[in-house]
């Protein structure tokens, strides 16, 4: 018998790497682009199918769905932004994992030390970590958690994954 | 037949028969036993063989403190060293006694006590030394020992490792600790309870106490059902907390998971309040022959006859300097055994113990100096303490204590410092280091309501809760006068302090007069308390005996430090689910699947990304391989996967100058379009990294690591940024997986790239020898970047790992009518040694700097300062012998030169002059050749030298290290 849960690989996302202060790259992009920043570190705001996430001083990540990606690569002209905001996109570096289910939360702690107790980690939160080993980007979904890890790392995850399902 | 089975009571299931082996031989016993109880219900007594004399030995505790009898459990939950007193007992079990041979009863290592006397403490210091300790070392090894680990993992089932987190992790679940509990789970806290036994309860399960007028029993089933239906709170059993680490980071392995194909499971929990509530463990008397199977702890019997309702003998003694044995003889008496009587070496026995004793002969002032009986306990000497009086009474159980001493492990390892208590004769918790507090028998709290009260307390603080109302427990009260040893004259015999590890009185004296009168020195000398058991019965014995012998308070002695495990813990639990194929980590490119299914032989090759090394084809050997790879190459097109290399984006106004600092050339000067070469310096002047920086636009730029270094670099580039110039305008992401490159190289790799499509001019003129131009390659979105690591013609298409399977494959295909060749790393290695290219870990060794390697020219001179430069300045300033790069042609050019073989002068035995760093067969020079870091090696050119091998030498004409296109006409093409 192994636990009530169980993963499955997304496909990727796409995703832009945001630096700079809030001001330059609010200032770049325009209010109307974002979600809007998160108030709080380790904090995500989503609207209209965009999620940024604040995962470090003054780094956010902005991701939707891959098939928005040219239109936001157009939005956001990374080629063209000002020294003070660095854009990068990295669509393609993280390989995310959906894990769900009723022991889902116990299933990610054997790999991730973060406390993902809702009241240590609520709906809207959103935090690099430890994932067997490897950086990972954990944040909640309906009924679990997705975890994102470094693309070449996938395939390991997976094995790692399937072996804590047991 | 358990013969020694009371017909009713315990903490046993009657209706559960099981069946087991021990040592071969079939028994039965019942669910709730442990091994131990099991075996005494059986009239097991001879159990075990000692550590280094083989002395037959019995059970003597009841738990984790077991000293004397471990076991080897076989076939399905195989396991070595398991203290039989910890070991549950399933239906099929089987299990052997340790270190003996063929059995405990008839074990051939007994021997070894004929000349006991040659082997005391530290005779491998002294003995043993002619003709050499090594000759003799296997044989010892084997003579004392333990069991082996299991030779196979375990057949069904596998290990678990898992975090958790909780506001307030108790550690035991007696009485202190369920009350502490229960009050951080009424008030809301997310607890962790974790206790070692089977049930909860601690030491209620052992003795017969009450709490709120009734069983105390009924009370912990009441508060474990409260627990349990706390959402807030895990209770753990049958889970011992082994390791307390920093920052309230601590180990628990639960050995009963309820998931049933997990073996074990090891928890680690960051709590914010550790409360200690590990009880107390009684500890032994010191007197001749207290090791003798039927020599028990009293509190130990007392388990045995009230929680697994066993009589562990029909006759027993009673030695004790303290009140607690007194109820433990009056539960045997109870329970049918014959108590013949209490040797009470204090010459004043309370009141009250001698209230419970009742009719039991209490015999004040005497010592036991001597048991009768070799494998078996038949009869105790008792006499004064000035040995007058000396009688033998028959037995055949002697039942000792010697007082109780807090489980301060955890207290311990968490860096909390200890005092001795006077009252109590023992050391207690002081000072702790981190945020815990120890309760009830930990603290020396030890009676039940001191219990209650304390780990109620201690919850209530943490907490800032108020005090519950606590129920009424069975009185008790404890008095002792320390006895660290028999000493009455007629006292013969070896008297042990540590049972497992066989360290006698006379052991810690010799050490002591041999000048090892530090607790610490005494311990690794003797060896005393560093066995399985960590010392739980003996330490504190050997502690009061140092004292003794020296004349001094045992405060002024001190306690040696207590390191995790507390108790033993599998190799497999720690590991989790790290095994077989994620023992390591490895890393994959989109191409993998394919290299695999193309016959591929993987290896990790930096970085934990799994590479092909080769690409082998039917009959051929590895040389073979490689050098069909190698001559695709060098006489047409081959391919080979770049992804792994580390590859940062950097953005800002202060790029140049950054890049600057951390390159030792200038790489400010690049324009848009263009690309370096450059090296990357530690602070003391060695090779950091070697790679490319390309300027993608005014602010953004490019760099590109080796694979292995790409975590270095980046942390490297984020140290100086955030310490050195954290003003500067400067971002760094890291772009490894964002950019796949798949490298096209060869003769004909233009016109491969050709074939494939694209919108980006390849011509010498428009995609000159390091530039790089964004575009679509195979209607992929793509960047080419001319670089060459194998001295060919090379075009580096990186894409997104989205499309990086279909560009390979395309390649593939597009290339079959031009001979294209998958090139491995091992093919890459030649080629790069053939142009003279460097590798990190091969030439790059961490002492070389780049004008050994002949590249001088990569310093700049115009710059006024980068990492790493006044540190190379210095260093050449000393003008000393410096090891520089060379090519070596073996004299004889059939033969390989071994990397890593050192070069001496004429091959003679002397101090060596330098190494080979690599060594491959050239396909264009169709010899082997290698690169060497040779003593003054640039001005060697034309000198034989001679590698020095075990059996033989090796000359080799020493040369320019390139022995390929030496001007670079063909990469440049």
């Amino acid at each position: 018998m192994g636990y009530d849960a169980s993963f499955e690989r997304l496909p990727i996302n796409a995703c832009f790497d945001l630096k700079g202060s809030e001001s330059a790259l609010g200032e770049w992009m325009g209010a109307e682009l974002l979600p809007g920043f998160p108030t709080e570190a380790n904090r995500c705001c989503k609207a209209d199918g965009l999620s940024l996430d604040h995962v470090g001083p003054c780094r956010w990540l902005l991701q939707a769905d891959i098939d928005r990606e040219a239109e936001l690569n157009a939005a956001l002209r990374p080629h063209a932004a000002p020294a003070e905001a660095s854009i990068v996109r990295i669509s393609d570096t993280m390989t995310t994992f959906r894990v769900a289910g009723a022991d889902a939360a116990h299933v990610l702690a054997i790999g991730c030390p973060l406390d993902l107790h809702d009241t240590a980690f609520p709906e809207d939160a959103v935090s690099f970590t430890e994932f067997f080993g490897h950086k990972a980007l954990v944040r909640r979904c309906a009924g679990g958690f997705d975890v994102s890890v470094e693309q070449s790392f996938g395939d390991m995850t997976e094995d790692c994954l399937a072996r804590a399902l047991r | 037949m358990q013969v020694r089975r009371l017909p009713s009571g315990g903490r046993i299931d009657r209706d559960r028969p099981l069946a087991f082996r021990f040592n071969g031989k079939g028994y039965m016993g019942f669910s709730g036993d442990t091994l131990a109880s099991a075996l005494l219900a059986n009239k097991v007594r001879l159990t075990a063989r000692s550590f280094k004399y083989h002395r037959p030995r019995g059970i003597m505790g009841s738990g984790p403190e077991e000293p004397a009898t471990l076991v080897e459990l076989e076939g399905r939950h195989a396991s070595a060293n398991r203290a039989a007193t910890t070991v549950r007992l399933e239906d099929g079990m089987a299990a052997r006694s340790v270190n003996c041979w063929p059995s405990p009863g008839l074990d051939l290592g007994a021997v070894s006590q004929l000349f006991a006397g040659l082997i005391p403490a530290g005779f491998y210091y002294k003995t043993f030394k002619w003709p050499g300790w090594r000759l003799y070392e296997p044989a010892i090894r084997r003579a004392a020992g333990l069991a082996g680990a299991p030779d196979a993992p375990p057949q069904d089932g596998h290990f678990e490792a898992v975090h958790a987190h909780a506001d307030v992790l108790v550690v035991g679940a007696g009485p202190a600790g369920l009350m502490a509990a229960l009050v951080a789970g009424r008030a809301g806290c997310r607890v962790f309870l974790a206790d070692e036994r089977a049930e909860a309860g601690g030491s209620l399960l052992d003795r017969r106490l009450e709490i709120a007028g009734g069983p105390a029993l009924d009370w912990v089933a009441e508060t474990v059902a409260e627990l349990t239906s706390m959402p807030n709170v895990m209770h753990l059993q049958d889970a011992t907390v082994w390791a307390y680490r920093e920052h309230n980071f601590l180990m628990v392995n639960e050995r009963s998971p309820a998931n049933p194909s997990i073996q074990e499971r090891n928890w680690r929990v960051r709590a914010g309040h550790v409360i200690l509530a590990t009880g107390a463990i009684e500890r032994g008397l010191v007197f001749p022959d207290n090791d003798r199977p039927g020599v028990m702890l009293a509190s130990a019997a007392q388990a045995y006859v009230n929680r697994f309702a066993v009589k562990p003998g029909e006759r027993a003694v009673v030695f004790a300097n303290n009140d607690s044995a007194y109820a433990a003889a009056a539960n045997l008496l109870a329970s049918g055994v014959d108590v013949a009587a209490i040797a009470d070496s204090r010459d004043a026995v309370p009141g009250h113990a001698s209230d419970i004793a009742g009719d039991i002969p209490v015999m004040a002032g005497s010592v036991v100096t001597g048991v009768r009986g070799q494998r078996s306990v038949k009869g105790a000497t008792v006499s004064g303490r000035d040995g007058r009086g000396a009688s033998t009474i028959e037995c055949d159980m002697l039942l000792h204590s010697g007082g109780w001493n807090p489980a301060v492990h955890l207290f311990s390892q968490s860096r909390g410092s200890l005092r001795y208590d006077e009252s109590l004769a023992t050391f207690v918790p002081d000072e702790a280091a981190q945020a815990c507090v120890s309760v009830g028998a930990a603290a020396g709290e030890l009676s039940l309501a001191s219990a209650l009260r304390t780990g109620a307390e201690a919850v209530a603080r943490t907490t800032g809760t108020e005090m519950p109302d606590l129920p009424t427990a069975t009185g008790e009260s404890y008095a002792i006068t320390p006895l660290w040893r028999v000493d009455a004259p007629g006292a013969k015999g070896r008297a042990f302090l540590d049972i497992q590890n066989d360290v006698t009185v006379d052991d810690v004296h010799l050490a002591l007069r041999e000048g090892y009168d530090n607790v610490e020195h005494v311990k690794r000398y003797t060896t005393g308390g560093m066995g399985f058991d960590q010392g739980k019965t003996g330490n504190i014995n050997i502690i009061g005996t140092i004292a003794l012998q020296k004349g001094v308070p045992l405060q002024d002695v001190g306690a040696t430090t207590f390191r995790p495990p507390y108790t033993p813990v599998s190799f497999g639990a720690i590991g989790g689910i790290r095994e077989e194929s994620v023992v390591l980590p490895y890393r994959h490119t989109p191409v993998t699947r394919w290299n695999l299914d193309h016959g591929a032989f993987m290896y990790e090759a930096g970085a934990r990304w799994r590479r092909p090394g080769y690409f082998p084809r039917g009959d051929e050997t590895f040389q073979e391989t490689v050098n069909r790879e190698c001559r695709a190459v060098r006489e047409g097109v081959g391919v080979y996967d770049g992804s792994p290399l580390g590859k940062f984006e950097l953005k800002g106004r202060d790029v140049g100058r950054f890049l600057d600092h951390v390159y030792t050339n200038l790489m400010s000067t690049l324009e848009p379009g263009q690309c370096r070469y450059g090296f990357m310096l530690t602070e003391d002047g060695l090779i950091l990294d070697d790679g490319v920086a390309m300027r993608l636009g005014e602010h953004r730029w490019l760099v590109s690591t080796s694979t292995a270094h790409a975590d270095t670099v980046n942390g490297h580039m984020e140290e100086l940024l955030q310490t050195q110039f954290p003003a500067w305008n400067v971002y760094v992401t890291t772009v490894t997986s964002q950019w796949n490159n798949a490298t096209v190289c060869g003769p004909k790799a233009r016109a491969v790239v050709a074939a494939l499509g694209t919108d980006i001019g390849l011509s010498p003129e428009e995609l000159p020898f390091m530039r790089f131009a964004d575009g679509h390659v195979a209607g992929l979105p793509a960047r080419v970047v001319r670089v060459s690591f194998t001295g060919e013609l090379s075009f580096e298409i990186n894409v997104a790992p989205r499309h990086m399977r279909e560009l390979w494959e395309r390649i593939m295909e597009t290339g079959v009518p031009f001979g294209i060749e998958p090139v491995g790393s091992e093919a890459s290695h030649v080629l790069r040694v053939e142009k003279g290219f460097l590798s990190l870990g091969h030439e790059v060794d961490g002492t070389v700097d780049a004008h050994d390697l002949g590249m001088g020219w990569i310093m700049s001179r115009k710059k006024a300062d980068y990492v790493g430069k006044r540190s190379v300045e210095l260093r050449r300033r000393s003008k000393a012998v410096r090891r520089e790069l060379v090519g070596l042609l073996p004299v004889d050019k059939k033969i390989q030169i071994p990397e890593g073989a050192p070069l001496t002068p004429g091959g003679e035995k002397r101090p060596s002059e330098g190494l080979v760093t690599a060594c491959v067969w050239s396909v264009v020079l169709n010899r082997w050749v290698a690169l060497a870091l040779l003593e003054n090696g640039k001005s060697r050119h034309g000198e034989t030298v001679h590698v020095r091998l075990k059996d033989a030498t090796i000359a080799a004409d020493v040369m320019e290290p390139v022995f390929y296109d030496p001007d670079g006409r063909k990469m440049r093409s």
